[in-house]
């Protein structure tokens, strides 16, 4: 059984709501934040000034609301973005993914709703709070609607936070039961989950799917990816769409031998976009079963690794295009698409535009899937895993240039002095390295260990995605450039999985590799764990640095009227122990940016603003991590503030009662997750 | 304000104050008995998700190196006591006694290369507090 519960505070929607328009100087133009990204677009846009690069370091904490208590442990993983609709702030919040309804002006809580699933949530791939809910109207009543650990989609009262009880089963849609596919073993602990926030598109909400982590997997006979349209009003399936081809549909025979039938994941686990004129949805589709070896799954394996755009009423797909052939780096697609009207060569283009772990920008006509500019596919190594199928070819980009490095060369490793740098190429010479694509190998103890990849599993960009505003056509997006992953593979120990093989290293234990979250939510059981054997291996570090030089985190401005990246900056405070490290004394380094895959970028009119992952503490500014504003145009820091833990979901802004405010995400080290929001003092 | 209220004020302040570390990390602050009792509670309780090599897997961070150690910088002992003693193991908060965490701790600090001493490590986080955790010896 399935209990929900709720709170409803004193203080209603309503009663707050009167007191903000009271309060509210004539003229002034609420702006609400109605999506996860802003819009349904995917932009992280709005052209607000009041908050401004001459102010910007004034900023104050206006409210904050810590989570702790949102379930039965504190979080230290908050990665949601809220919502703000006319003066309430709706969110996703503790470990166990509740939703909250706070006023946007003083933070108070309003209501809390959450779901006790019990054995389902404790099975779940994916925990803890999750990224948002989804906010839907008519102009008569207004909905939350977000996705349980445990894979229900809820729908609830905006004004009191109680179940739609015309939705679905009195309020929720079991997303398990409610799919084409029988989920294995059981609706109770079939993995299958998402922790991403739903798209409304009218009166449509679209709902996707996640797994555990798929470096150590235990089977590659798991449950299938898959994309849904509900409707808003009653929570009726619209359509469903099998990521992966069944018999007879278009694109079963990528899977050689039959493997369609078998192989799962190939979910939608990052969110979708929309273009409601031109009636399109836009599906960015993960890797298959597994992330590093796809032997068991010959072929191309579509639509693995691919965009797909279909039909908003029927499901169907209008056009597609896959980024890489039988994918065995975890590269995914982890971003939302951009859809920019841009203009090139003098043309009007609607564009959807992906950006990637693999640091490439995809910019596409979103009506037809043509690329913009020429993605020639491009030879690439050839690997010799045993079992294992390798695509001959992978499509690159011709513009624009990557924005983030796309593999590893001796150039990549660090070199601050010519003795770090020696000994950098000293610990590489026992793995592999080499350009994108090149593919992970059999670990051996007398090397190679693995293949060293930047940007495989944690990107380039991950699952903040990136940002655009639509009045310049300039794309702004964070990339992790030294997110290193070492692609090893070992036959797993007896019991962990029917695969060959799975992520290892020789001479080490193989350990099972869990997914965000997994283990960590409030219906999380407590379980034991099999003691871990003695011994160890290397450590990509030399001295204690970083074996790739800076930058190691950067954000750039990428203009896509012309394909040209306008400029690029490192992002975030140099790391305490590369500035205070004896073999760095005395040198001048510049701002080295931070390796960190969480960071998520906020347009307003014309600031790019972004918090640092990491806690530094500096002669500038005691022990914290700063948020940061630069200048559109030109790349230039024109302010910060500083927060107590570094940022670890995607910043947000809105105008109520003629002041702007900017939420913000903060968690990680010693600090659990807290929402802060920031505005400027009363003068 | 009156002499009453100021001195309340200051016993007040004085209570809630951060309390002052007349230790560090650095100064010997762990036994090399209670790390080596701290291994095997390593081990068993934290080594399946944080690597035998405290180099870290997947999601779980490394707990050794100077990413770590800059991760607590300007913090305490005590405070990293108290994140592990609250949440850890991951999937069986509460768990350990604060013996077997406070042994844990020294091995944890024992393996980034901290000096050991005549003395353990508290199992009372109050006392911790009073030393202070920096990434780099503040007498080298």
């Amino acid at each position: 059984m399935i209990g929900g519960w709720a709170m409803k505070l004193r203080l209603c929607t309503g009663a707050a709501l009167a007191v903000l328009i009271s309060a509210c100087p004539a003229g002034a133009q609420n702006v609400d934040w109605t999506s996860y990204t802003g819009d349904i677009t995917g932009s992280r846009y709005k052209p607000l000034d009041q908050i401004n690069a001459a102010n910007f370091s004034k900023l104050e904490v206006a409210w904050r609301f810590k989570t702790d208590n949102i379930g039965n442990r504190p979080e230290y993983k908050l990665e949601g973005t809220p919502l703000q609709v006319g003066g309430v702030v709706y969110a996703t919040a503790g470990s166990r993914r509740a939703v909250i309804a706070l006023d946007a002006v003083t933070g108070e809580l309003l209501w809390v709703h959450g779901e006790k699933e019990g054995a389902r949530g404790a099975a779940a791939p994916r925990q803890l709070s999750g990224r948002g809910p989804a906010y839907w109207s008519d102009g008569k009543e207004a909905r939350i609607l977000y996705v349980t650990p445990g894979y229900q989609l809820i729908a609830l009262d905006a004004k009191t936070g109680q179940r739609i009880s015309s939705f679905g089963d009195h309020g929720a849609v079991d997303l398990k039961a409610d799919s084409d596919q029988t989920i294995k073993p059981n609706l109770a602990s079939g993995e299958i989950g998402w922790q991403s926030a739903p798209t409304v598109v009218g009166d449509k909400i679209l709902v996707g799917s996640a797994f555990r982590e798929g470096f150590t997997p235990t089977t590659a006979d798991n449950n299938k990816g898959t994309a849904r349209a509900y409707d808003v009003r009653t929570g009726r399936k619209i359509w469903e769409f099998h990521t992966i081809p069944r018999k007879g549909e278009f694109g079963y025979d990528t899977w050689l031998n039959g493997s369609a039938e078998h192989t799962g994941n190939t979910g939608v686990w990052t969110e979708m976009t929309a273009d409601p004129d031109a009636g399109l949805v836009y599906l960015p589709v993960e890797s298959p079963t597994s992330d590093f070896y796809g032997g068991t799954r010959p072929g191309n394996n579509l639509y693995g690794n691919s965009l797909v755009a279909v039909d908003i009423n029927t499901g169907k797909v209008k056009w597609f295009y896959q980024f890489i052939h039988h994918e065995i780096w975890d590269y995914d697609m982890s971003s939302a698409p951009l859809l920019m009207d841009i203009t090139v060569n003098g043309k009007p283009v609607k564009a959807v535009v992906e950006p990637s772990k693999m640091g490439f920008l995809y910019v596409f006509d979103r009506i037809t899937g043509r690329p913009v500019w020429p993605i020639p596919e491009k030879k690439v190594p050839k690997g010799d895993v045993p079992g294992e199928w390798y695509a001959p070819t992978q499509p690159i980009p011709s513009r624009p240039a990557p924005y983030a490095r796309t593999g590893v060369a001796e150039s990549d490793l660090i070199d601050f002095t010519p003795d770090l740098h020696q000994k950098a190429l000293a610990v590489t010479k026992n793995y592999k390295i080499g350009p994108i694509y090149t593919p992970p190998v059999v670990s051996k103890a007398g090397g190679p260990l693995a293949t060293l990849g930047l940007g495989p599993a944690n990107g380039g960009t991950n699952w903040p995605g990136g940002s655009f505003n639509p009045q310049n056509h300039t794309v702004y997006t964070y990339a992790c450039n030294s997110c290193l992953l070492a692609m090893g593979l070992v036959p797993p120990p007896q019991g962990m999985s029917d695969l060959p093989y799975v992520i290892g290293q020789a001479g080490q234990q193989v350990v099972m590799i869990n997914a965000a979250g997994a283990d960590q939510g409030a219906d999380a059981p407590l379980v034991k764990r099999a003691p871990a054997r003695a011994g160890g291996g290397g450590r990509l570090t030399v001295d204690g640095l970083p074996l790739i030089k800076p930058p190691y985190g950067t954000i750039s401005a990428i203009n896509l009227d012309t394909g040209t990246i306008e400029w690029q900056v490192a992002h975030g405070e140099t790391p305490d122990y590369v500035r205070n490290h004896p073999a760095l004394k005395g040198m001048a380094l510049p701002r080295t940016g931070q390796t960190g895959f969480n960071i998520g970028t906020l347009l307003t009119k014309d600031l790019v603003i972004a918090g640092d992952a990491d806690v530094t503490t500096t002669p500038e500014h005691p022990r914290g991590a700063m948020l940061r504003a630069y200048d559109q145009k030109t790349g230039k820091e024109v302010g910060n503030v500083l927060m107590p833990a570094g940022q670890s979901g995607s910043p947000m802004t809105y105008m109520v009662g003629g002041k702007q405010y900017i939420i913000v995400a903060v968690s990680g080290g010693n600090y659990s997750g807290e929402y802060i929001c920031y505005t400027l003092p009363n003068e | 304000m009156s002499n009453f209220r100021l001195a309340l004020l200051l016993v007040v302040l004085s209570m809630t104050g951060a309390m002052a570390q007349t230790a560090s990390i650095w100064d010997g602050v762990y036994s090399d008995a209670q790390a080596d009792r701290g291994s095997s509670g390593f081990a068993g309780h934290c080594a399946s998700c944080h690597g035998a090599n405290l180099a870290g897997t997947g999601e779980a961070p490394a707990l050794a190196g100077p990413h770590f150690l800059s991760d607590f910088d300007g913090l305490s002992v005590g405070d990293l006591f108290d994140r592990i003693r609250t949440t850890m193991p991951q999937d069986n908060p509460g768990s350990l006694t604060r013996d077997q965490l406070a042994d844990i701790l020294a091995f944890l600090l024992k393996a980034n290369g901290l000096p050991s001493g005549a003395k353990e490590l508290d199992r009372r986080s109050e006392y911790l507090k009073a030393i202070g955790f920096s990434a780099s010896n503040p007498h080298p």
